[in-house]
């Protein structure tokens, strides 16, 4: 599993709304900042343990 | 002229059959319903079931699969197969899951588990079904409190092995559960099996959005998740002590169906619903928007930028919680005569009932921002765009 951090696609700022998380195949998921989001919940355990998310791609 | 019984001692008014085991009621020497072993039914023998929403299991008949339709999957740790049934293992591409259609009388499909390559049972090993039921949908059970209901589980199951096997029922921490077993006699032969439980008197038990009661249906676990059985512990329980392994025997396989969790103090017939209301319970945790044809659309889309799309998604249920978001395939922005792939996601905002996202899209084709279109599929009947908000 790994995480990035994702660009406001209004005003092209970091997004203090969403993370993105790539799965076991790949996949790329917009997961928001939601305390019940199950997705978001996982990446705050990723980041207790230590980790932190790549930067954001360019756009 | 009416013939009335009385009742003549405090106990009520006690009709018993015959060793038949059948009592019916008739009209005109007609036979309207009747009293079976199995419960009560109309004349033609379907159960009577006129509890709605008493079974707390979304999808326990199977029939819904969303993300596979059918197709066989070798799940990693933690992800969800058929709907709302997720798969527990701590080590990889040990079991196969798929929707198979084969099931007892009465139903149709059946969630199917193989073993792809045998495992020896560390204490810390895991291989399950798990089933997370939210909060919201067992509160009345009253779990936690001094007086909680007593729930009967019962469910189809037909396997290679024959033995006794686990499962257990946790809380959503995993702090507290209850181990349960159940044989299987017969190989390759559906056997109905019931678990009847008092619920926890003590322990947290959400009954919000959240996860209220977890239901783990295990294939093998080792003894550091293995309890004994009937009586609430701390957990986590997510077997039963001494269960089978089906993980010891190559390619064995484990079937279910028909699982119905309910507050009961017996089994009682399974709550058959329509198609569509078990869709859309399952909707509730995951929806997928597919392509029917090659060019199908799934919504609205505005420029936001010459290169970007904001595309507005309405869902079509009340989500549990604002959703993470994916695609699958050649998704496209479809304006005027033109066609632009998308190429990433940059972010989202989706609230419960739906929302946007933003898509990229390859070149910048979109000379305006007033430039509006459809995003869909293009030439893509593999195409989908997917929003998760599981347990």
């Amino acid at each position: 599993m790994r995480y990035k951090k994702t660009i406001n696609g209004i005003t092209e700022l970091e997004s203090s709304l969403c993370i993105k998380k790539i799965d076991s195949n790949g996949k790329e998921w917009i997961v928001p900042k939601n305390p019940a989001n199950t997705d978001y919940q996982e990446y705050l355990e990723w980041v207790a343990e230590g980790n932190t998310p790549e930067e954001a791609d360019e756009i | 002229m009416a013939t009335i019984i009385n009742a003549d001692t405090s106990n009520g008014l006690k009709l018993t059959s015959d060793t038949s085991g059948e009592i019916e009621l008739q009209s005109a020497g007609v036979t309207k319903a009747k009293i079976t072993s199995s419960g009560l039914q109309n004349a033609s023998g379907v159960a009577i079931t006129s509890q709605a929403g008493k079974n707390r299991i979304i999808n326990g008949n199977m029939m819904i699969d969303q993300r596979n339709s059918g197709g066989v999957t070798t799940p990693a740790n933690n992800v969800y197969t058929l709907d709302r049934w997720n798969a527990g293992l701590s080590q990889s591409s040990k079991y196969s899951v798929q929707q198979v259609v084969d099931a007892p009388s009465g139903f149709y499909n059946s969630i199917k588990a193989t073993v792809l390559a045998t495992v020896s049972l560390g204490a810390t090993d895991y291989f399950m079904l798990k089933h997370k039921i939210e909060g919201n949908n067992v509160a009345d059970l009253n779990f936690g409190t001094a007086n909680p209901e007593t729930i009967t589980l019962s469910f189809w199951v037909k396997s290679s092995v024959t033995g006794t096997f686990g499962g257990g029922i946790q809380n959503s921490n995993e702090s507290r559960g209850y181990a349960f077993n159940y044989t299987i006699s017969s190989a390759n032969t559906w056997e109905y099996k019931s678990v009847t439980l008092t619920g926890d008197t003590t322990g947290t038990w959400d009954k919000t959005n959240g996860t209220g009661l977890w239901l783990n249906l295990a294939l093998g676990v080792g003894t550091t998740y293995s309890k004994s059985t009937g009586s609430w512990g701390a957990g986590p329980v997510l077997s039963a002590t001494g269960a089978t392994n089906l993980l010891a025997t190559g390619s064995a396989t484990i079937q279910f169906t028909g699982v119905q969790l309910e507050a009961n103090t017996t089994a009682t017939p399974f709550e058959h619903l329509q198609y569509s209301q078990q869709l859309e319970l399952c909707q509730r945790y995951y929806t997928k928007f597919t392509a029917t044809n090659a060019y199908s659309t799934f919504g609205f889309a505005t420029a936001a930028t010459n290169a970007r799309m904001t595309t507005q998604y309405h869902f079509p249920t009340t989500m549990r919680a604002a959703p993470s978001t994916s695609y699958s395939g050649t998704l496209c922005v479809l304006y005027g005569t033109g066609r632009a792939n998308i190429t990433s996601s940059p972010d989202s905002q989706l609230n419960i009932n739906g929302g946007y996202v933003n898509y990229d899209v390859s070149g910048t084709p979109f000379t305006a921002i007033t430039y509006s279109g459809l995003i869909g599929a293009n030439n893509d009947v593999n195409c989908s765009v997917e929003f998760n908000s599981e347990l």
